[in-house]
């Protein structure tokens, strides 16, 4: 069970702040750690792969500083943004290169069973420049893992990927993270991380926005109106009931059945659907919110 | 923001009644251009300004200013000094000729064409962009002919430099203007071959040899230590009283050519076994021409192979 | 030393047209050494072509070659994490790949020096054997120092240039002070402890071992700890 800490961090470069004071944990299991770009991911995943020192502050990797501690790399794999130049390598020597360097007991197993477990073994006989790009991905993956590290920090990893080697990628990560590790990925496509990760922690403009399930964050946001999707035996009835409310902004009829709730004040709202509803005998069939989705979460907290 | 009004692309089907509406492609104001377009001629330009200014890191990053500005500078600072002491002592005439100044500074001449060349030409080249270049509108030929030329321009203005700073600072002290113009404009063709001959050979190195600095490395040794051990043979060959084997060992090198020709053309070059004769001079001339030609038919060549 | 590190940089290094420019500046070497011997049949002319270029451009050259070759494009281009994100001292990392690169340079320097050196001398082994005994120091210190531009500056070949054909070629040409910071000057006047001839001793024998030592020492260290601070750059 490896934890990734950050204490009050913070990282400029001359008079440019790339990363403000920004405190987390990433604990076991698949994290997204979400931003436009430039928002600091990358200046984040370099302090955390001990890459970059952080200008104040502290990254721990279980309870030791990352910064110069090359002891720290038994238990981290990383995955960087960046194409690897070791093309005259073919797959199979440079995972096994990193095996070596891992100092691990029997290299040429780990990079079999590496190979295997992002599904290049068939191409791994062949030179590194010959790949496409998802393949040069999944090389760069397997030689993380090769040493089955606590903790995989992986930059933009489905950058470039073709939607099917998207979503074997994904389940990796996700068994991976099932599987007890700890797995942080960084991305500014919001289906990506929201098919993969609850957890998510989001940085805007050097700063840490907001950490958590995704669906909690959204409900925290009430100084914004709520999109809720609503069924009941009787819709016109429930739509003149919500619109003499304060709380309602507007109420839209959906051509196959329903009403879109446009919710100004959540609190209120939540509250008072079950009353208003029994008032106007009036029974609710289905009670959702319809942009719990990461994309609201996001342009909210980016436009803030 | 207004809503635009939804137009049917030209290529669609206009939708009827029966015909379910599948899709639309909204007006929001693209528009084709069809006014006046630049030819060839004015796109070939404008590539032979930017890889011009390419060469000298202007409008590039600040790092890449540092190194043509340090060597710039670093073949200023003789002639600077030269023209100091020109005037402050009084000599009535220059410390150096302009060919033999430029001589003098042959390391930084060559170190500059040696580093610049894979700014201008390997870049596209190695990140394979250049097909984008090489698809339209400009040839192959032109793209590499261009790119050519502003090395040698960039080299030119590398040698001319420190050149005028002589040629002016000799006039500013009361130099024969004569005497000096003469000298001065000896040394021009010379500059005008050496400037083309270093582009061609730092340009076609520059194209092969993709990594920068084998490419830079590669130019140095083809440039300037073929140069270093030509003299070192010359020397011998003066000493052991065969000047004929010295004579022809200069062909090979662009430095021993201009250095010859300058010495036969009398611009204050010292060169121990000079081309002597009617034959040897115009192989001299001749040799230079090919060393000049030679590499841009096969840059041209390296640029069709790439565009394909 | 890390057998991985190095077998990495040696790969680095043969890759193929690199190899072709290395193996360049011996046989350019040998050739006319060996031509001027035929055609002047004066050893000593032909000696003195051998070591002098060899000394002067060859041997810095072959160093810059390759020291800039096993560092310079991973530091260049970022991918040097890949080694890096392990748990291998930096140092010994640095170190693994200064083998290689001394390595290379003195099976395409020194080593051919000498046999050449024999091969064409007329018995005068005392001066073979002290010029490639400078070329030997020359290398340690050549390319430690080059693999230590190489951690620091995008431009090392270019600025390796400057120093080995400005500084050391033409500036102590006319200033002789240049020799108490010339790493060739330093390596000849060890060479002439083996046959006075050889170089002037323009700089004491002690600072020219003291000062190869640093070099050699500090360069190889100085990268490590260059790359102890290694950063990964983003684009962001």
């Amino acid at each position: 069970m490896a934890e990734i800490v950050l204490e009050k961090v913070s990282r400029w470069f001359g008079n440019v702040v790339a990363v403000n004071d920004v405190s987390m944990r990433i604990g076991p299991g698949v994290t997204g750690l979400l931003g436009p770009n430039g928002a600091g991911k990358t200046t984040l995943m370099a302090m955390m792969s001990g890459f970059l020192a952080p200008s104040a502050g502290e990254v721990l990797l279980d309870g030791a500083p990352v910064w110069r501690n090359t002891e720290a790399y038994r238990q981290l794999g990383l995955v960087p943004e960046r194409e690897i130049s070791f093309g005259y390598l073919t797959g199979r020597q440079f995972v096994r290169a990193n095996a070596e360097l891992q100092g691990l007991s029997d290299p040429g197993a780990a990079t079999e069973k590496a190979l295997e477990r992002v599904e290049l073994v068939e191409p791994s006989g062949r030179r590194i420049d010959t790949y496409s790009k998802g393949m040069r991905q999944r090389v760069k993956i397997a030689a993380a893992l090769v040493h089955e590290p606590g903790v995989m920090l992986l930059d933009e990893p489905f950058n470039g990927v073709d939607p099917r080697q998207r979503m074997q990628l994904m389940a990796l990560l996700h068994d991976m993270g099932e599987t007890g590790h700890t797995i942080l990925f960084s991305s500014h496509i919001l289906e990506e991380v929201e098919r993969l990760a609850r957890h998510i922690e989001v940085v805007v403009s050097g700063r840490h926005a907001a950490s958590g399930d995704f669906g909690a964050i959204r409900r925290l946001m009430t100084d914004r109106p709520v999109q809720y999707f609503l069924r009941s035996d009787d819709d016109r009835a429930l739509a003149v009931a919500l619109v003499a409310e304060p709380s309602v902004r507007a109420v839209r009829f959906v051509d196959s059945g329903g009403l879109d709730v446009e919710v100004a004040d959540l609190g209120t709202f939540v509250h008072g659907l079950p009353v208003w509803a029994r008032a106007g005998d009036i029974s609710l069939i289905e009670v959702s919110p319809s942009d719990e989705s990461l994309e609201s979460v996001f342009s909210y907290l980016v436009a803030r | 923001m207004s809503e635009p009004s939804p137009t049917q692309h030209p290529t669609a089907q206009h939708p009827t009644a029966q015909q379910p509406v599948t899709g639309v492609i909204h007006d929001i104001g693209y528009r084709r251009y069809t006014g006046p377009r630049d030819g060839d001629a004015r796109i070939a330009f404008s590539l032979y300004v930017t890889a011009l200014k390419h060469a000298y890191g202007l409008g590039r990053s600040g790092r890449s200013k540092v190194l043509p500005f340090l060597l710039l500078g670093l073949t200023l600072l003789p002639a600077v000094i030269m023209v100091g002491v020109v005037a402050m002592f009084g000599f009535d005439e220059q410390v150096r000729t302009y060919a033999a100044y430029t001589n003098t500074v042959q390391v930084l001449v060559s170190i500059f064409a040696a580093s610049q060349a894979p700014t201008i030409f390997s870049r596209d080249l190695r990140s394979r962009s250049i097909v984008l270049y090489l698809a339209r509108p400009l040839s192959a030929r032109t793209s590499a002919l261009v790119r050519w030329a502003a090395l040698a321009t960039a080299c030119l203005i590398f040698i001319l430099a420190p050149q005028l700073v002589l040629y002016v600072g000799g006039l500013l002290s009361r130099l024969d203007a004569g005497d000096e113009t003469l000298s001065f404009l000896k040394a021009l063709p010379l500059d005008l071959l050496l400037a083309a001959m270093l582009a061609s050979i730092t340009g076609l190195i520059a194209s092969m040899a993709l990594r920068r600095g084998f490419a830079v490395v590669g130019s140095i040794l083809a440039v300037l230590v073929v140069s270093t051990a030509l003299s070192a043979v010359q020397a011998i060959a003066a000493e052991f009283d065969s000047p004929r084997t010295g004579e022809i060992s200069g062909l090979f090198s662009p430095w021993a050519l201009v250095n010859g020709l300058a010495s036969v053309m009398d611009a204050g070059v010292e060169v121990i076994t000079p081309p002597q004769g009617a034959v040897m001079v115009s192989a001299y001339v001749l040799a230079a021409l090919l060393m000049a030609a030679l590499p841009v038919l096969a840059l041209v060549a390296r640029f069709r192979k790439a565009g394909r | 030393m890390n057998t991985t590190i190095a077998r990495l940089a040696l790969a680095a290094l043969l890759g193929r047209k690199r190899f072709i420019l290395l193996l360049l500046f011996p046989v350019a070497l040998i050739g006319l050494s060996v031509l001027v011997r035929v055609l002047t049949s004066d050893a000593e002319v032909a000696l003195g072509i051998l070591f002098g270029l060899g000394l002067l451009v060859i041997l810095p050259l072959l160093a810059l070659v390759s020291a800039t070759a096993v560092m310079g494009p991973e530091v260049d281009d970022g991918s040097l994490v890949y080694l890096l994100a392990k748990p291998v001292s930096r140092h010994s990392v640095a170190f693994s790949k200064y083998v290689v690169a001394l390595a290379a340079v003195l099976l395409l320097g020194p080593l051919p020096m000498l046999v050449t050196g024999f091969a064409i001398g007329s018995g005068d082994q005392d001066l073979v054997l002290a010029g490639s005994v400078s070329a030997t120091l020359g290398a340690i210190a050549y390319t430690s120092l080059f693999l230590a531009l190489s951690t620091v500056w995008k431009h090392a070949v270019v600025v390796g240039l400057l120093f080995v054909l400005l500084w050391e070629g033409t500036l102590a040409a006319i200033f002789s002070g240049v020799a108490w910071l010339s790493i060739g000057q330093w390596a000849a006047r060890i060479g002439a402890t083996i046959d006075a001839d050889w170089a002037d001793d323009a700089v004491p024998l002690w600072w020219a071992v003291g000062a190869l030592f640093v070099v050699g020492i500090g360069g190889v260290w100085f990268s490590g700890d260059r790359l102890r601070s290694f950063s990964l750059k983003g684009d962001d």
